[in-house]
């Protein structure tokens, strides 16, 4: 049953000619017009179409309007409101969803007899809908576009109709010409148009077909409409797998046909459409034949192979349709509408290789994009360093995570482990600049770093000595010392950080050290020139010629530094400390690894950890010029961190021997992770300051923060290990602790204290009383095994080994934990943990000094926590510039309802 | 989803009381076999297939019995057999036992929606139980018929006139075979096929048509599906794990079929645009992991929530992220790009990084602004990658992303993974 449209034709098709299926006649009402999708797609349309849209409808929003650049188009609870409200229309459009739209076309064709057209953009409609709706349409002698198409636009009548044929700008892709475009897939209705584009092909009428099995405006029907349009010469194609659409037609003008969907015939299994279960003959190859039939041609046109004959060509690749589509109008004495636009060669528009060497094919240049968005990226690109997003960072971290397997943390993705195995100096910078420095820049943070330490003269150096005399822990002392490098005392080296940034960041800079790089180009005002120049004041400082020189005979190399040099005048400490920092950032911040913010707070982070190491020694020992007796020269061209960090605790420079440990100590100690409290210390401290208004948050109070958040139980509880050892050593005789052959015997001296343990625990088990624990051994996630091990006391043991490194201290806890378990102390081995490798390193240390009476017990108890605050002052520093990038104000709190009131 | 056999067939034909042999599923006690063989002499040992499996007869896959111990050794060798039709592959999880039908006339009968008519289109033939399409075209009737008033009697009685039937099938085919409109249409099916239907006499002669298989397609776009309370693992062999998941998403605002290419596959492509995907499936070949289409601008969260599920199955073995689609037409590229960035900095953040390259080739509203939050993302992640504005051909940006591939797999991923502090045996 259909009613009868154009004659001949065994079903109802109104549409005769291409010309009439998008024009400036057509009035439109779109039901379900306030939907997501039609309040994005209507108005464009609306505008470009020259305002075709009477109403829409939108039940229960009747009075309300879409508003469009061309106007507002009124809303009505239903299309009877709209045409009673006076509004005509011949053609509708349904955005509604897939449930509603059988009954959408029912409305639409019920109520209004002046109905010719309707375009279906709903996706997944069921079948058993579109049954119906094609009888209904039939019945009624109604033309139906869709569904789950984007509609039909016509670059001569400047209409579109339905979806968003073209996107956001319509203009951009239906160009005026003489191509006619029919296609399955609707985004690639647009990007045909768009390609032919390059090869100067303009267009007449693109139709989004859509794909569904019921394909209600389909190929046959164009086919026909296509003929009779006198404005379409040719007709591009685009059609995928499933149905007989394609098949049988007699083309009466030239034609480029795109098949594509091979892969689906290979795949081991029926994917859902038309004809899948019978799996008969739909497939793409079944249609590279019809088209090549139809076109009398024997192959696919490719670039290499350009088949073609004056009816078509077939092609595999929407690419290759300009190019077929040319030749086949060549053939048919027919020229491009215009010159081309554009080509569709690769252009990468932005790119980040991230340091990598990528080979030519893979590291294509970027190309400038066209306008306007070329300007939109080269926009992007005056943004300096990465953004990052600001959430509620409670307990939660950017910079530090603890694998609840391993209980290894990772900082910035090194794991601490790896970090113990790397220089000191190449650490410091990590917390902030995400990386590990390279050589040059670890020889520019030695010198920016050591020139800090020493206090003599300062105020800090008071404090800090009146803090220990108090009997303050190490913490204590470091606070008092921090607290007081505050925002004034940094305030203008931030500053000239913040000159370098600006003046080099858009200067095409990429390397750091490139002394080479042509500054001629930076420029910058007398004012800010002079914030890099020593004062008056500071002329007595001797400091920043001892640092520039030591930079120079330790060969390192900065661009920031050559340009300040050239600056004409004495450079202040402040200014260098700025260029060593920008030195170290500006890889990072080039590659947006970090933020801006990060990279301008930097010195500020180095600054801290100069003084805060140098306030561990006390003050008798700065002396001008000279640190516990160390030259400035010495100090400034040859020491490491490690270097100052040993001299710190022990008064001396360390041996390479020496070093080793301590350096492996500090990296174990950087971190475990945004639960510590010494890190919710630091983060709390941020979050106070209020990390949205990031000028206002004191760095030096964040570590004041970490630091109040360290004590006898976080940090120096490290002393318990080194006095169980102590104990068991006492009165043998070890003088050499990394001497294998010290002469003791070791598995006796366990068994021993392993029996008596035993005994202890007996007993303290019939008094029930609590059986004091064994620091060093056991730990809680490493348990339960025959024989157990931390990961991480095994990691360093392994790195000892290798390195032909003995540690008595550490060889006497392995016998310790099997004698325990001989003795029947233990009911299985327990592992050596990660605090019995910290005390037996350390222990080792600072040995030789102790049992020659230089050292007491309270300063390896002090040492002990000294050097768990170095390594957490690098951590601490991480989550402080973490919090602070990422967090909100007062984010650290914890609800009332989460609190307990206990009584 | 679709459905064969009699095990279910039967049942759901039952909803329109359309004869079927009596039949016995897999778990049948020798008991119950027996008493079958009693009764009808003749069964059937069909294997149990999920899907659409097809000419199983053909195969040699049905089996015949007289008696209990050839019933058993039947059910021994097609209880797992395997099945191959084309690229096709089944293998078989239990057998129905059913009860042979003595019959002279055999009917092939089907409905589905014939492209060529555009509407509910029946086959139907006297020269049922062989090959549809080996019969000569006159003896077969294609008929559409008219979707709102469904197939009619007289419908059924024009095509059996036509291709000159046998006169005593065709007053029992006339009356029962409507009633298989009702079935196909108010079930949300696409495609029923009884082949064969076998005619038995019964009392005074008068034949009944008795289905003797089974086939079905379902819609799974249409609701009505859920009427007939099949359990969802009948379908569970059409979709993998991933499948299931991301498939739990779908709805019609963005995201359509999704399926796994190839699980071993090194390029993670979520594709937007039905074409897009066709074209990037082809190029890709083997190196793809899954094919998708995520167009027709699906919300933030939703494009997330698909992009997490992606990551998670597969992020792990993919060198390649590739975010691929022509000039988007109304999908906003900001809010999909975002969400596909922050899916991926949530699994950096869950799982740890892993060596990744991206590469995009997109259009469409919002572009720069999607690119340049995506970029911020990979840049805090510390990734490469390279983004294409629409004004590339598209292929050219899939076979420059099989380019990189390449790069990855000779070296480039231990590269990647040295820049992200990776160990070598964890990337």
């Amino acid at each position: 049953m259909f009613h009868q449209g154009i004659q001949g034709i065994p079903y109802y098709l109104g549409v005769r000619s291409l010309g009439e299926i998008a024009t400036r006649e057509d009035r439109v009402c779109v039901l379900n017009v306030m939907g997501g999708e039609s309040r994005q797609v209507t108005p464009t349309s609306h505008a470009f179409s020259g305002g075709n849209v009477v109403f829409g409808t939108s039940p229960g929003r009747a009075g309300q309007v879409l508003r469009t650049p061309a106007g507002d188009i009124p809303v009505f609870n239903n299309v009877r409101e709209g045409l009673a409200a006076g509004h005509a229309f011949n053609t509708g459009v349904v955005y509604l969803p897939p449930s509603g739209v059988r009954d959408g076309v029912a409305e639409l064709i019920r109520v209004n007899p002046g109905l010719r057209k309707i375009v279906i953009i709903t996706e997944k409609i069921a079948v058993h809908d579109a049954r119906e709706i094609r009888a209904m349409a039939q019945g009624n002698g109604i033309d139906i576009i869709g569904g789950n198409c984007l509609g039909v636009a016509d670059s001569w009548n400047r209409v579109r109709i339905g979806g968003a044929l073209g996107g956001d700008h319509p203009e951009e892709s239906l160009l005026k010409g003489s191509v006619a475009i029919f296609s399955n897939s609707g985004g690639f209705t647009t990007t045909i148009a768009q390609y032919l584009g390059t090869a100067g092909w303009g267009t007449t009428t693109l139709v989004s077909s859509g794909k569904d099995l019921y394909i209600h405006y389909a190929c046959p029907d164009f086919a026909r409409a296509f003929a009779a349009d006198d404005r379409s010469k040719a007709a591009v194609l685009y059609a995928e797998p499933g149905g007989y659409y394609e098949q049988g037609i007699e083309w009466t003008k030239p034609v480029v046909a795109c098949v594509v969907g091979r892969w689906k015939s290979k795949l081991t299994r029926a994917v859902g459409h038309a004809g899948a279960m019978a799996g008969s003959g739909d497939k793409a190859e079944d249609k590279e034949r019809w088209f090549m039939q139809a076109f009398g041609v024997e192959g696919i046109f490719t670039p290499e192979n350009p088949v073609v004959s004056a009816k078509g060509a077939v092609v595999t690749n929407i690419a290759d349709i300009p190019a077929a589509l040319t030749a086949v109008m060549r053939l048919n004495g027919m020229a491009p509408d215009f010159a081309p636009r554009g080509d569709l060669a690769l252009k990468p528009w932005v790119a980040n290789d991230q340091g990598l060497r990528l080979p030519g094919e893979v590291g294509l240049p970027v190309v400038t994009a066209p306008e306007p968005y070329g300007g939109q990226i080269a926009a992007l690109g005056r943004q300096v360093g990465a953004v990052v997003a600001r959430q509620n960072m409670k307990d939660k971290s950017g910079a530090s995570v603890m694998d609840p397997k391993t209980q290894v943390t990772s900082v910035h993705g090194h794991e601490v482990l790896d970090l113990a195995l790397l220089p000191l100096e190449a650490c410091f910078a990590l917390p902030l600049v995400h990386e590990i420095a390279s050589e040059n820049d670890r020889v520019m943070l030695d010198v920016a770093v050591a020139a800090e330490v020493n206090l003599v003269g300062d105020p800090i150096l008071v404090a800090a000595d009146a803090a220990r005399d108090a009997g303050n822990a190490p913490n204590a002392v470091m606070a008092t010392a921090a607290a007081i490098v505050g925002p004034k005392r940094v305030e203008r080296v931030l500053a000239c950080t913040r000159a370098l940034i600006d003046a080099f960041a858009h200067s095409g800079l990429r390397r750091a050290r490139d002394e080479a790089f042509d500054t001629s180009g930076v420029v910058m005002d007398a004012a800010t020139r002079a914030l890099f120049l020593a004062t008056p004041e500071e002329a007595g400082d001797p400091r920043p010629e001892a640092m520039l020189a030591a930079i120079e005979a330790r060969g390192g190399r900065s661009a920031f530094l050559k340009y300040l040099k050239g600056l004409d005048g004495r450079l202040s400490r402040d200014a260098i400390l700025a260029a060593t920092a920008t030195t170290i950032a500006w890889g990072p911040l080039m590659r947006k690894r970090i933020s801006r913010l990060t990279a301008e707070t930097l010195p500020w982070y180095l600054r801290l950890y100069g003084v805060m190491v140098g306030a561990t020694i006390p003050g008798a020992h700065h002396q001008s010029g000279s640190l516990w007796g160390i030259g400035r020269e010495e100090r400034f061209g040859r020491w490491t961190m490690a270097d100052l960090c040993f001299l710190a605790m022990t008064g001396k420079k360390p041996t390479p021997e020496e070093a080793l440990p301590l350096q492996i100590l500090i990296g174990l100690l950087i971190s475990n992770g945004p639960g510590s409290i010494s890190a919710q210390g630091a983060k709390g401290a941020v979050s106070a300051d209020g990390p949205q208004t990031p000028g206002r948050v004191q760095i030096n109070k964040a570590m004041v923060g970490f630091l109040t958040h360290t004590g006898y139980s976080h940090g120096g509880n490290g002393f318990e290990g080194m006095a169980f050892l102590l104990e068991q050593f006492k009165g043998t005789g070890l003088t050499d602790p990394s001497d294998p052959g010290h002469g003791l015997d070791l598995k006796a001296m366990a068994t021993e204290f392993a029996r008596g343990y035993r005994r202890e625990k007996k007993a303290s088990k019939e008094v029930g009383a609590e059986l004091r624990a064994l620091p060093g051994v056991h730990h809680p996630i490493f348990k339960g095994k025959p024989v157990n091990h931390d990961p991480r006391e095994r990691f360093v043991a392994e790195y000892m080994a290798k390195a032909g490194r003995y540690n008595v201290f550490h060889a006497f806890y392995r016998e310790l934990v099997q004698a325990l378990y001989e003795q029947g102390a233990s009911p299985y081995v327990f592992c050596v943990n990660v605090d019995a490798v910290i005390a037996a390193l350390l222990l080792a240390l600072l040995w030789p000094d102790y049992q020659a009476g230089r050292l007491s017990e309270r300063d390896l108890e002090t040492a002990a926590f000294t050097v768990f605050l170095y390594g957490r002052m690098i951590g601490s520093a991480a989550e402080i510039d973490d919090h602070l990038n990422r967090g909100r104000n007062m984010d650290t709190r914890t609800p009332a309802s989460q609190c307990g009131f206990v009584v | 989803m679709q459905l064969n056999g009699l095990l279910h067939g039967a049942r759901l034909l039952s909803h329109v009381d359309f004869p079927t042999p009596e039949v016995l599923g897999p778990d049948a006690s020798e008991d119950a076999i027996q008493n079958l063989i009693d009764r009808h002499g003749l069964v059937f040992i069909k294997p149990v297939f999920r899907g659409g499996v097809g000419k199983k007869g053909k195969a040699g896959l049905v089996g015949k019995a007289r008696t209990l111990k050839e019933a058993l050794a039947e059910k021994e060798r097609l209880y797992f057999c395997e099945h191959r039709h084309g690229n096709a592959y089944a293998k078989a999880n239990g057998v129905t036992f059913e009860a042979g039908v003595p019959a002279e006339e055999e009917v092939y009968f089907s409905i589905t929606d014939d492209t060529r008519f555009r509407a509910p289109t029946m086959t139907l033939t006297h020269r049922g139980g062989m090959d549809i399409e080996e019969l000569p075209k006159s003896d077969v009737a294609t008929v559409p018929f008219e979707a709102l008033t469904g197939l009619k009697a007289f419908v059924v009685a024009n095509a059996l006139s036509d291709i000159g039937a046998p006169k005593e099938i065709i007053s029992p085919l006339v009356q029962h075979l409507p009633k298989l409109w009702e079935l196909v249409h108010h079930y949300g099916m696409t495609t029923l096929e009884l082949n064969p239907i076998r005619m038995r006499p019964g009392s005074g002669g008068r034949l009944t048509p008795v289905a003797c298989d089974f086939k079905c397609g379902f819609d799974r776009d249409d609701p009505r599906v859920g009427r007939l309370g099949l359990p969802s693992q009948l379908f569970a062999s059409d979709v993998s794990a991933f499948e299931q998941e991301v498939n739990q998403l779908r709805t019609h605002q963005g995201q359509s079929d999704v399926f796994v290419i190839n699980e071993k596959g090194t390029i993670l492509a979520p594709t937007f645009g039905g074409g897009a995907n066709s074209l990037v499936t082809e190029v890709l070949g083997e190196a793809a992991i899954i094919s998708s289409d995520f167009g027709g601008n699906p919300p933030y969260e939703k494009m997330k929530a698909v992009a997490s599920i992606c990551y998670r199955h597969f992020l792990k073995q993919t060198n390649v992220l590739f975010i691929i689609g022509g000039k988007s037409n109304n999908t906003d590229i900001l809010e999909t790009f975002r969400g596909m960035g922050d899916a991926l900095r949530e699994h950096f953040a869950a799982n740890g990084p892993t060596p990744l390259y991206v590469v995009v080739g997109r259009g469409g509203p919002n572009l720069v602004r999607g690119m340049g939050n995506l970029a911020e993302t990979l840049e805090s992640l510390g990734l490469p990658y390279r983004f294409f504005g629409f004004d590339s051909a598209i292929s050219e940006v899939v076979n420059y992303a099989k380019r990189v591939d390449e790069w990855m797999r000779k070296g480039g991923r231990e590269e990647i993974a040295a820049t992200l502090g990776l160990k070598a045996a964890a990337a």
